[in-house]
């Protein structure tokens, strides 16, 4: 019902935008079609910056909104019939693969927004050969260990820098009798911060793992990584209801003050978060160490990416539109009050978290693109979580958890049709 | 009993009180290791700490003199440019290892060597070079992250290329600093800190860097110490206090040392996992554990081997008595008639049952062992079947019986039992425990006893009514002899009252002779001295005898008296012909004692099968319709000295031992005797006897042959029918008619015929034509060629002559047996055709057997010597008197040969007994040595004394008081047989 509304709202304001450019006496107006899933093509920001052009420019929008369970298949069937817009909205991730990339869209390196972008942000957007794809026009977070700093401080201790810190740092936790790492085990993301640096850090790793060239079970760091959760949770680093916690059990533990780190992404405290003990001031952000990298890492955010159709008769009024939107009092203007980290480095009317500020320079140290969940063909944050469980609850051993990876994997690859699976 | 618990806990109760000092004393030693090796670790925890203490105060010092050095030498402006300067440092830096150079400007910025600026934002520590100018040790993080520890010195005001500074300082590397406070002891496992008092921590040792920020802050979070225990720390750590001690972080013992550097506060912080310390301990405790583990285990093992030994050898020996005493039970209750049982009280389940059962009462022992109630089906009375319910309420210890009477199952012999079930707990568990005590032997017993006790009532009893009657019967015919030798005597003159007299004398005697005859006997039989004189007999000679005996009594009385013969009887028998005789005539004269006059006794000898061809088995039935005896009376018949009592046989004279001798008699020869009898009905006697019987001698036939069809009259067909059946063995045609004149008819007819009978024996007496005038009219018809025989149980002497006048051709006594038969007529059928004599003529012949012979008498006593000799002489015999056996032998051996014809020799005699004398006769030289007849006299007439004479060398035997017609018997029949012997002699 409520997508309903949301479609309904969004075609009204669609048509309004194209009525009131129809509307308009000028016939040299451009209109330039936009597809986007329907969910996406609602956010505040989106909405923002279509309705901002338009009413600067004059020019038309035509909003192509489908249904977020159809998208991938109907975007995809457009680019083929013939009927593909001028601008896509879609996300660098694995399902970018079933269009024809460098057949279907414009590189974007030498466009001359490309500097203002940051270096997450771009490197989000490029591909394995540093191709732009895409202008990232979406809410940025950054996903890391986020810690109670007011706890840890009482206790007498720093934040880890290193994984050899870290584990110090939990042990020192534990001896204190908090939980160093609340672990919600039916969550899919945790596992994939760890992967991130191995396949972000060695794109020929990702490329021959999703040609599967190699399984996971040939990387030695991702056993390491299972080990090293295993190990974790029989030291109790991860509490005591690591395999059974979810969604709704980070805040109450991390609010309370019974755990002390969690790995998430600062946006998750202005929506999800509810201050109890401690509140969103209490916290601050370190890597995410999951024995994979020594000095840990952070997974930058999953950013939609306004990709220009290069074989589209408006390529060029396309492109306009993405300096528009590129442009910084265009941004600024989308983006105000919006709680995001940056996209661009001329952004300042959106709400940037103190957590991701004050650890700038460790972020800009640490960040990988967001590899595993978007890039590994098959990767299910879900299958992951299940074989993990398996191994905490002791009912396989570490090899059989990651062969239960590529398992799990391969299955999903050879559903997708994926070549060489 | 005391002594056996003590006993058997003293090994366990020892090898306890070791093994707890052992661990008391292990406990001890282990505490003073434990502390000793404790106190040697701290110390040496402390030594060592010490002196990375010392070096590093050392390192500091050296700093100091460094910075001092190089102060002065910046003191010397003339000698100072900035290129000398700069090589002057970089040699020093690479001298000493320090990182960095700094200038240190009033206002606390810094720079080096090379001309870069550095404004860091100094505090706390630093106040004491600004403020106090004093030299600091100081961590920082420098801009471009690197965390350093800085040395720095107040100096003289200077100026280096227009930088103005009043303090150096030289910075070192967190990690090269680290290294001079690592130590190899402890296995790295130690960390430790430089921390400021208030428990910053300047730098750590830690593996992979440092994650405390305040070390106290975190003792007091993570550890197991109190807030006073932290504050005292707090307080030496400000006034510069050494200390150790000892805590928990988190579950981890840790030891903490802490003493402080000299400088600034610091404080040099060692913290060290207690095991890691105790490690050497932990040795010697792991060894000497083990060494106690073993000493544990071995006494252990010792006592649990002992017990177990122990215990084997208790259950084997216990198990060993058990089954010896199974065993022992198992034989001794095999060797006793009493059963044992033991049930379950719960479920009645049999766990024991003695293994004589089966022996006992016939059933099994498995079937027990199954159900109890197997015992049941032996059980007479279903009375003592024991129901679940009586068992119940039995109380507990205590014990009820019943008596039971069971029946073997195989042999249905009858067993009485006293069973006795006791109710008791054995080791927690209730059982019934059932006791059936044999009882058999001792109920026997009582019967016997009780019915020894009727029978020695029974035999008092019969005594005191014997002697009772005794007292009466003997009194009677000696009060008749009394009386009438008193009459004799006054009417001696009167001869016809003299022989009346003298006969009612003789029959007072006869009977007062048989009575104490019976008495003898009995007492003979009772004392077990009877014995049985077996001889060949001949059957028809002895019921002849019992006729002519027993005859005369019935018709006296006017009864008939019968003889049946069934079968084939035998002709001779060998048996006790004396003994045989006893036992019918007892009963015969019984019968015709208790049956009254008119009455009607058979005597029926009945041939019945027997399995040994040489032996043949006779029934003897005495019937008579006489006065019948009582039920009770027929119970007690046998007994000595019974006799009923009713007015009719008050009447009849009796000893009441006739029929237990009779008994006792058919007992001794091994046969069997009944009665049957009713009161007023008369009695029925048998007798069965088994004889052996003599090879049969090859008779003269030729005569047989002649005689095949014989006619037979007798108004009794059953006589007719006895006859037929006796001479169908000897292939003889026997045709029988009841009356005379059919025989006569027959007889003619036959004749006529051509097919006359070779015999007719027609009896006597007859109704209508009786058989001498039969015999006549049959020789009218059929002339004199034919033997006619007369059969007669009568004496025929009467009608002898005018028998044979009629043509009667001899006598045939009945009972009819074929050996008679043939005796009778085989001399009507001899070649000389002699006419037989009739044996009455020889009987008469005996009448003058002692008519001139002379006898050598030996008597002892004067009045039997005196009856015997005036008997002789009356008979006509010559004798002379010997007084005893020596005097007779002396007598006869005095005497010319043929002098004395016999001696009658008395047995019991002074000097010499007679079967001694007969002896020294027979031993004697004398002629008539050998052949002299020797009879004894005596009044011992029992069989073995008739043998001892025999076997002394006498012919024969009298028993007195002396019968002349058997003395004249006896003498005929030995002086006649010598007179043969001799060639004849006396008439």
């Amino acid at each position: 019902m409520k997508r309903k509304c949301l479609c309904l709202l969004s075609a009204i304001a669609v048509s309004v935008s194209m009525t009131s450019c129809i509307g308009r006496p000028d016939s040299g107006r451009d209109t330039l079609t936009i597809m986007g899933k329907e969910s996406d093509l609602q956010k505040n920001y989106m909405q923002n910056i279509f309705n901002h052009y338009e009413k600067t420019t004059g020019n038309n929008l035509d909003i192509i909104s489908i249904e977020d369970a159809d998208f991938e298949i109907e975007a995809s069937k457009r680019f083929e019939d013939g009927s593909a817009p001028d601008i896509l909205l879609h996300f660098h991730n694995a399902d970018l693969n079933r269009f024809d990339v460098p057949g279907n869209f414009c590189y974007l390196n030498d466009e001359s927004w490309v500097d203002d972008l940051t270096d997450s942000a771009r490197a989000y957007c490029q591909d394995s050969d540093g191709n732009l794809l895409g202008l990232p026009f979406w809410e940025n977070s950054v996903s890391g260990c986020y810690y109670n700093k007011t706890l840890l401080d009482s206790l007498g201790l720093k934040p880890a820098t290193t994984q050899t810190e870290f584990d110090s740092l939990c042990s020192a936790l534990a001896a204190t009798n908090y939980t160093p790492i609340f672990w919600p085990g039916t969550c899919s993301w945790m596992v994939q911060f760890g992967l991130d640096p191995l396949f972000a850090d060695d794109p020929n790793l990702l490329e021959m793992l999703n040609k599967n060239e190699i399984t996971y079970s040939e990387i030695p760091k991702v056993s390491d990584m299972t080990q090293w959760i295993s190990d974790a949770a029989s030291k109790g680093w991860l509490g005591s209801n690591y395999t059974e916690s979810g969604w709704d059990d980070i805040s109450p533990a991390l609010a309370s003050g019974e755990a002390v780190m969690t790995f998430i992404w600062d946006t998750w405290f202005y929506t999800d978060f509810k201050p109890d003990k401690y509140s969103v001031d209490d916290f601050a952000l370190m890597p995410v160490f999951l024995n994979t990298v020594e000095n840990g890492t952070y997974e930058g955010g999953n950013l939609n990416m306004m990709m220009v159709n290069k074989n589209s008769e408006n390529k060029e009024k396309a492109l306009d539109f993405l300096s528009f939107c590129a442009t910084p009092e265009n941004y600024n203007a989308a983006f105000d009050g919006i709680s995001t980290v940056n996209c661009f480095k001329g952004q300042n009317t959106n709400i940037q978290s103190k957590m991701v500020t004050d650890a700038a320079a460790s972020i800009a140290d640490n960040e990988r693109v967001s590899t595993a969940a978007s890039r590994i063909i098959g990767y299910s944050g879900e299958d992951v979580a299940s074989a993990l469980n398996t191994l905490l609850k002791k009912k396989t051993d570490n090899a059989g958890c990651v062969k239960l990876f590529d398992d799990y994997r391969i299955a999903e690859a050879k559903k997708q049709g994926a070549d060489g699976f | 009993m005391m002594k056996k618990w003590f006993e058997k806990l003293l090994l366990p109760l020892s090898l306890c009180i070791v093994s707890i000092a052992v661990i008391v004393i292990s406990i001890i030693y282990f505490n003073f290791i434990s502390r000793q090796i404790y106190e040697d670790s701290t110390n040496h925890l402390q030594e060592i700490y010490g002196q990375v203490n010392r070096s590093f105060g050392v390192f500091i010092e050296n700093n100091w003199k460094l910075l001092e050095s190089w102060d002065r030498h910046f003191n010397q402006p003339d000698d100072v440019d900035e290129a000398s300067a700069v090589n002057f440092m970089t040699e020093e830096q690479a001298n000493w290892g320090f990182s960095e150079f700094f200038l240190i400007s009033p206002d606390r910025t810094f720079m080096t060597m090379d001309g870069t600026v550095y404004d860091m934002a100094l505090e706390g520590a630093w106040d004491n070079l600004t403020q106090n100018r004093e030299p600091v040790v100081a961590g920082e993080t420098l801009p471009d992250g690197q965390a350093v520890t800085m040395f720095a010195i107040p100096v003289s005001p200077e100026e280096y290329m227009g930088f103005k500074f009043d303090a150096i300082a030289v910075s070192y590397n967190n990690e090269d600093m680290i290294n001079s406070l690592n130590v190899d002891a402890f296995g790295g496992k130690a960390n430790c800190f430089v921390v400021h008092d208030e428990g910053n921590v300047l730098l750590s040792t830690q593996s992979g860097g440092n994650v405390f920020s305040n070390y106290l802050v975190y003792l007091t979070a993570a550890s197991d110490l109190s807030l006073k225990d932290m504050e005292k720390i707090r307080k030496d750590w400000q006034n510069g206090t050494s200390g150790v001690l000892q805590c928990k972080i988190g579950d981890v013992s840790h030891c903490i040392s802490y003493q402080p550097l000299g400088y600034q506060n610091y404080i040099l912080l060692s913290v060290v996992p207690q095991n890691v310390i105790s490690s050497g301990f932990l040795s010697v405790q792991k060894i000497t554990m083990n060494v106690l583990i073993i000493i544990f285990l071995m006494i252990g093992a010792a006592v649990i081997a002992t017990i177990v030994l122990r215990n084997h050898r208790q259950s084997r020996k216990n198990r060993m008595e058990l089954q010896y005493r199974e065993r022992m039970f198992d034989v001794l209750s095999n060797s006793v008639d009493d059963i044992f049982i033991m049930l379950d009280s719960e479920n009645q389940h049999v766990d024991y049952i003695s293994p004589n059962v089966e022996k006992l009462i016939g059933v099994p022992v498995e079937d027990v062992r199954e159900n109890i109630r197997a015992l049941e089906k032996c059980t007479v009375d279903d009375n003592v079947v024991i129901p679940r319910e009586e068992l119940a309420q039995i109380p507990l210890n205590g014990s009820r019986y019943w008596e039971c009477e069971y029946m073997h199952q195989n042999t249905n012999e009858h067993r009485w039992y006293r069973l006795t079930i006791y109710h008791m707990s054995i080791q927690g568990v209730r059982k019934y425990i059932a006791v059936m005590s044999d009882r058999t032997v001792e109920r026997q017993m009582n019967k016997n006893l009780q019915d020894a006790l009727t029978a020695a009532k029974s035999a008092n009893e019969a005594k005191s009514n014997f002697l009772s009657n005794m007292s009466h019967d003997i009194r009677t015919p000696m009060n008749a002899i009394v009386g009438f030798s008193v009459l004799l005597e006054k009417d001696a003159a009167n001869a016809d009252k003299v022989r009346e007299y003298t006969r009612k004398i003789m029959a007072s005697s006869h009977h007062l002779l048989s009575l104490i005859n019976d008495v003898l006997d009995m007492s003979k039989i009772e004392s077990g001295k009877t014995s049985l004189n077996a001889d060949c007999f001949s059957l028809p000679e002895m019921l002849k005898e019992l006729h002519i005996i027993l005859a005369p009594q019935a018709k006296a009385k006017g009864q008939s008296f019968k003889i049946h013969l069934h079968g084939a009887l035998p002709e001779e028998m060998i048996g006790d012909r004396l003994r045989l005789n006893q036992i019918l005539i007892n009963l015969l004269s019984n019968a015709i004692k208790y049956t009254p006059e008119g009455g009607e006794i058979e005597f029926i000898v009945h041939k019945l099968p027997h399995a040994a061809p040489q032996y043949v088995k006779l029934r003897f039935t005495v019937r008579d319709n006489g006065i019948g005896m009582s039920e009770e009376f027929q119970r007690s018949i046998f007994l000595p000295f019974s006799r009923e009592i009713n007015s009719v046989t008050n009447k009849i004279q009796g000893t009441g031992l006739g029929m237990a001798i009779t008994k006792n008699l058919v007992d001794l020869m091994g046969g069997i005797i009944q009665v049957e009898s009713n009161v007023g009905e008369g009695s029925t006697f048998t007798v069965e006897l088994s004889f052996a019987l003599p090879e049969r001698e090859e008779a003269e036939t030729w005569f047989r042959q002649k005689v095949t069809r014989i006619l037979v009259a007798d108004d009794e067909e059953y006589i007719c029918k006895n006859i037929q059946d006796i001479m169908r063995d000897s292939g003889v045609d026997v045709l029988y008619v009841t009356n005379g004149a059919d025989a006569v008819r027959l007889a003619a007819e036959a004749h006529e015929h051509g097919e006359g009978f070779h015999v007719i024996l027609l009896d006597w007496k007859m109704p209508g034509m009786d058989g001498v005038e039969t015999a006549r009219q049959i020789r009218s018809k059929v002339g004199h060629d034919v033997p006619v025989l007369v059969l007669t149980s009568y004496d025929w002497s009467e009608i002898e002559e005018e028998a044979r006048e009629a043509g009667i051709s001899a006598f045939m006594p009945k009972p009819f047996f074929a050996s008679t038969f043939w005796h009778v007529i085989k001399p009507l059928f001899s070649e000389n055709d002699n006419k037989a004599q009739p044996e009455q003529t020889a009987v008469t012949a005996s009448e003058n057997a002692l008519k001139g012979h002379m006898f050598l008498v030996a008597e002892d006593n004067e009045l039997n010597a005196e009856i015997l000799t005036e008997m002789l002489h009356i008979d006509g015999a010559r004798f002379e008197l010997a007084v005893n056996g020596k005097d007779a032998v002396d007598m006869f051996n005095n005497s010319e040969p043929g002098y004395y014809d016999l001696i009658l020799m008395d047995v019991q005699m002074p000097i010499m007994n007679g079967y001694e004398a007969t002896k020294q006769i027979r031993a004697s030289g004398h002629p008539d040595a050998a052949t002299i007849p020797i009879v004894a006299m005596t009044a011992n007439t029992f069989a073995e004394d008739v043998r001892n004479a025999l076997d002394s060398g006498m012919n024969g035997h009298l028993a007195k008081p002396i019968d002349m017609n058997k003395v004249r018997d006896m003498v005929a029949k030995l002086i006649n047989s010598t007179d043969d012997k001799k060639g004849g002699k006396g008439e």
